[in-house]
């Protein structure tokens, strides 16, 4: 391997070092654009202008969010980038709510802060509780990892099926835990835990909390990944665990920290959320967090097919999956969510699909060919048209605006077929001055390529990591 | 130009101005309008563009105190009511909001009603109040609160009233002894009172008394717990409570809830339906079961789905809400509040006089009995309670233009 892996293939074209820059970073500036793209949008639709009136509430209030989500976005792409899968994300949010509220509940029967009917305090509580239920939540979350890497690691089980046990099975323990907890330490069997402590509803609610909790943790995972052998086994793992293995790389150990990182910084956020919402309630708490944070990793950059992705990318994604979700809410005034899921889904599918597309030899790439091809033209006219009808509202409902529904509809859909059928005949034409097909060229990965301190999660990185020609023909082969 | 990677990104470029040129007509701001500005809203005084805007009943009584301000003036502040989940129920809140913004005029008052839908969840309702005071749009919201004992939406609602934002409580109130100073009022069914008489419909039809599950999207919601509460009363001490089930808002869930309630106890005989849904999951699975013969079954609220199983004989008794008045009577109050109308206040504060607080507006309940056969014909409800036959209701409802209530 090169020195550097974006240098090794463009380092000759590209003289200058911000090119060099961009080429390494070239999904991070992309989604700086995009979020820039986004909120100069969302500025230009919303005639309230939100943005500009309340700029500093509205900036703390995506930081915070995106923090939590980034919290636990980097512990699932760790999972990924080293070949595995980590369903249990949103599980572990609510079973480490339930945890932690738990031990304060305990606790507070311990030092005696209960009132007189025997029901335990939880305001003004002491630090030394609420350290204590910190450390005993990240301790249970530590253990839910090891779990997860030995039923991956020794009983050979899928990480897809191992986490997706933990997925609904933490959920279930939750719900039947708090009720046991509660009814050992309150006088009823209650399904939720409040907490009422200013100090514990601060960590989540005041935003800079958790942005410094997220910086903190990423600059670690930033660092372990990027400078330190241990990162470059796991890259080198997630590209081909075979050739890992044979370099003398110890899977089990390097499973074992990416499990339990992705476990642990679950449960950070748990407590963050669990702080943000007074309490526990493991039945919603956290329910489909897990898809969340896969969309922010591979929204970033990661592959799920393992070894590629970075940090930064990682929580410049959840930064855009929040901005993206913000932006909504403040543009669409009737019903956002009925939108949010619509617009939040074709942007990550946009996203993921652009970062593909970049990589790739572009000019003879065919988005339309054949049959398969026209089939999704028409889907794709009817898309934009449907689209465009449903978002098209003088957002009065006592006023009939069917008719310019109609209208946008039929408009959109027209220049998107023309474009689309456009599209289609150029990829008609027959391919002039392609050169001969080139042979993937084999690489083997050696101990001592993995355990330089090297960027492999660069996708050149990957590529060469994987034995094939970056940008090659196999690739064009391939995807045609 | 036909690279792959430019193709996409003008594709992009091409969905982004969809949502641009589409999006830019959803913000409120009444481009439309300014041709029409003395045009009345409802969809009935449209067929008659020509009669002068006359005020409606509740209009006409009370003016707004500030000078109202013309239709297409600039972006209007929103009303917001802002549901616990989705359901028949909120459909038919939505529609007396709806009727309430065109009577009241609101548009001419500068305000627009929205009804946001939030996902039974503590945390969505937080996110949304939190997401309301980044807008500087949101005027008042009329929120029914998912969990009464989680302070922290008890919080959200202050930091909004402290920016000047109305608030007010629909259906499901706060907790009134800790979190009462975070509204204004509540309006909505006095839910103790209403499971008392729900609790009074099954005692009337088992004189004897018997033993009861509950079944409810949220046991910590207050109005699950206030009926459920209100329903012991009410059915008296001959009714033993055997479970209490929590489905989260799941409709798969109350079904299996229902199943695993008669399989756990034998003895159970009367099935009590907290919230709307719950009617119809109960209903299947005795229907599943073929087991109508052995269970009471009383139920909260009517959806559509309810009232055909009424029909067909397979529901008791329904304590019957009034949703279409609660988000007409909210959009009323949020409207007077915001435009500091007094009259208006002064009308609605003269229903509010049941306790010292005075901030609980009650928009009345209903029991709904079969046309022929019920124990419950000769039963005496309380003063606050119209008790009607299943075809009268209908008729009621007709005239209302709701398929449930």
């Amino acid at each position: 391997m090169a020195s550097n892996p974006g240098e090794g293939i463009q380092g000759s074209h590209s003289s200058s070092s911000l090119s060099r820059l961009y080429s390494r970073y070239a999904t991070e500036c992309g989604l700086l654009i995009a979020i820039f793209a986004v909120v100069v949008i969302a500025i230009l639709i919303d005639p309230t202008n939100a943005y500009l009136e309340k700029p500093w509430y509205n900036a703390t209030e995506i930081l915070r969010h995106a923090s939590i989500l980034g919290i636990f976005a980097m512990g699932a792409g760790i999972v990924i980038i080293s070949g595995g899968i980590d369903l249990s994300s949103g599980s572990v949010i609510a079973f480490s709510g339930v945890i932690c509220c738990s031990i304060i509940l305990g606790l507070c029967q311990y030092a005696g802060l209960v009132d007189d009917t025997g029901n335990p305090v939880t305001a003004n509580l002491p630090v030394w509780i609420l350290v204590a239920a910190i450390s005993g939540t990240l301790g249970v979350a530590f253990i839910v990892g090891s779990f997860h890497a030995w039923l991956i690691t020794v009983i050979r089980l899928p990480p897809f099926i191992a986490t997706l046990a933990s997925l609904v099975g933490l959920r279930s323990l939750g719900r039947v835990l708090i009720q046991d907890v509660n009814r050992v330490f309150t006088s009823n069997a209650n399904t939720q835990i409040y907490i009422r402590d200013a100090t514990y509803k601060s960590l989540g609610n005041e935003w800079y909390i958790p942005v410094i909790i997220c910086a903190v943790v990423a600059l670690a995972l930033f660092t372990l990944m990027r400078s330190t052998v241990t990162g470059r086994h796991l890259y080198a793992i997630g590209g081909n665990e075979d050739a890992a293995r044979l370099s003398g790389i110890s899977i089990e150990k390097k499973k074992w920290l990416a499990y339990c990182i992705g476990t642990m910084t679950a449960a950070l956020a748990g407590i963050l959320y669990s702080s943000y919402v007074g309490g526990a309630m493991p039945d919603r708490d956290g329910l489909g967090y897990e898809l969340n944070a896969i969309a922010a990793a591979v929204v970033g950059g990661c592959s799920l097919a393992g070894g590629l992705g970075t940090i930064s990318g990682i929580v410049l994604g959840a930064i855009f999956l929040r901005v993206v979700i913000d932006a909504v809410a403040k543009t669409v005034k009737d019903n956002p969510d009925e939108f949010q899921g619509m617009i939040v889904g074709l942007l990550v599918v946009l996203a993921v699909t652009f970062n593909e597309l970049r990589s790739q030899k572009g000019d003879r790439k065919k988005f339309f060919p054949g049959a398969l091809g026209i089939v999704n033209i028409i889907s794709l006219t009817v898309l934009m048209g449907i689209v465009a009808v449903l978002v098209t509202s003088d957002g009065d409902s006592s006023t009939d605006d069917s008719r310019d529904k109609l209208f946008a509809g039929c408009i959109v859909a027209g220049v998107t077929f023309a474009v689309l059928v456009a599209r289609k005949m150029f990829e008609s034409r027959p391919a002039v001055g392609q050169g001969p097909v080139p042979v993937p060229i084999p690489i083997t990965v050696n101990v001592r390529d993995v355990s330089s301190t090297e960027d492999p999660s660069t996708e050149i990185g990957k590529q060469e990591i994987e034995g094939r020609e970056p940008g090659g023909e196999d690739d064009e082969g391939r995807d045609s | 130009m036909f690279s792959a990677s430019r193709f996409f990104s003008c594709f992009v470029l091409l969905f982004a101005l969809v949502i641009l040129a589409a999006g830019c007509g959803k913000g409120g701001d009444e481009s439309a309008a300014p041709a029409k500005p003395a045009e009345p809203e409802s969809a009935a005084d449209s067929t008659a563009p020509s009669k002068p805007a006359e005020p409606e009943s509740a209009a006409a009584s009370t003016p707004p105190a500030k000078p109202a301000e013309p239709a297409g003036a600039g972006p209007k502040k929103r009303i917001i009511i802002l549901t616990n989940g989705t359901s028949p129920f909120w459909d038919a809140a939505k529609i007396g909001a709806q009727e309430a913004a065109a009577d009241l005029k609101t548009a001419e008052a500068g305000l627009r009603v929205v009804v946001d839908t939030n996902d039974f969840s503590d945390k969505g309702q937080i996110d949304k109040l939190r997401s309301y005071q980044g807008m500087s749009d949101v005027a008042g919201v009329g929120i029914s609160i998912t969990n009464s004992g989680n302070s922290s939406i008890a919080d959200e609602l202050r930091k909004l009233a402290k920016q000047g934002v109305k608030v007010i409580t629909i259906d499901s109130d706060v907790d009134r002894k800790n979190d009462r100073d975070s509204r204004i009022a509540y309006i909505g069914t006095d839910n103790v009172y209403g499971g008392e008489e729900l609790g009074k419909a099954a005692k009337g039809l088992k004189p004897a008394g018997g033993n009861y599950a509950t079944f409810v999207g949220l046991k910590g919601a207050a109005n699950a717990i206030e009926r459920i509460g209100g329903f012991g009363v009410g059915a008296g001490d001959q009714f033993k409570q055997k479970e209490n089930f929590g489905d989260g808002g799941d409709q798969n869930t109350a079904r299996k809830n229902v199943r695993d309630a008669i399989d756990r106890n034998a003895d159970l005989d009367t099935l009590v339906g907290i919230w709307s849904y719950n009617a119809p999951a109960i209903v299947d699975i005795v229907t599943q079961l073929k087991r109508r013969k052995d269970f009471t079954i009383v139920t909260f609220d009517a959806e559509p789905i309810a009232i055909d199983h009424m029909k067909n004989g397979m529901i008791d008794a329904m304590a019957v809400q009034n949703p279409h008045a609660m988000g007409y009577e909210g959009v009323r109050m949020l409207k007077a509040l915001i435009t500091d109308d007094k009259d208006a206040l002064a009308a609605m504060e003269k229903r509010m006089n049941r306790t010292e607080e005075k901030d609980l507006f009650d928009t009345g309940l209903k029991i709904i009995i079969p046309d022929e056969g019920s124990p419950l014909a000769d039963t005496k409800f309380g003063d606050n309670t119209n008790k009607l036959t299943l075809s009268k209701f209908t008729e009621w409802l007709k005239s209302k233009g709701l398929q449930g209530s």
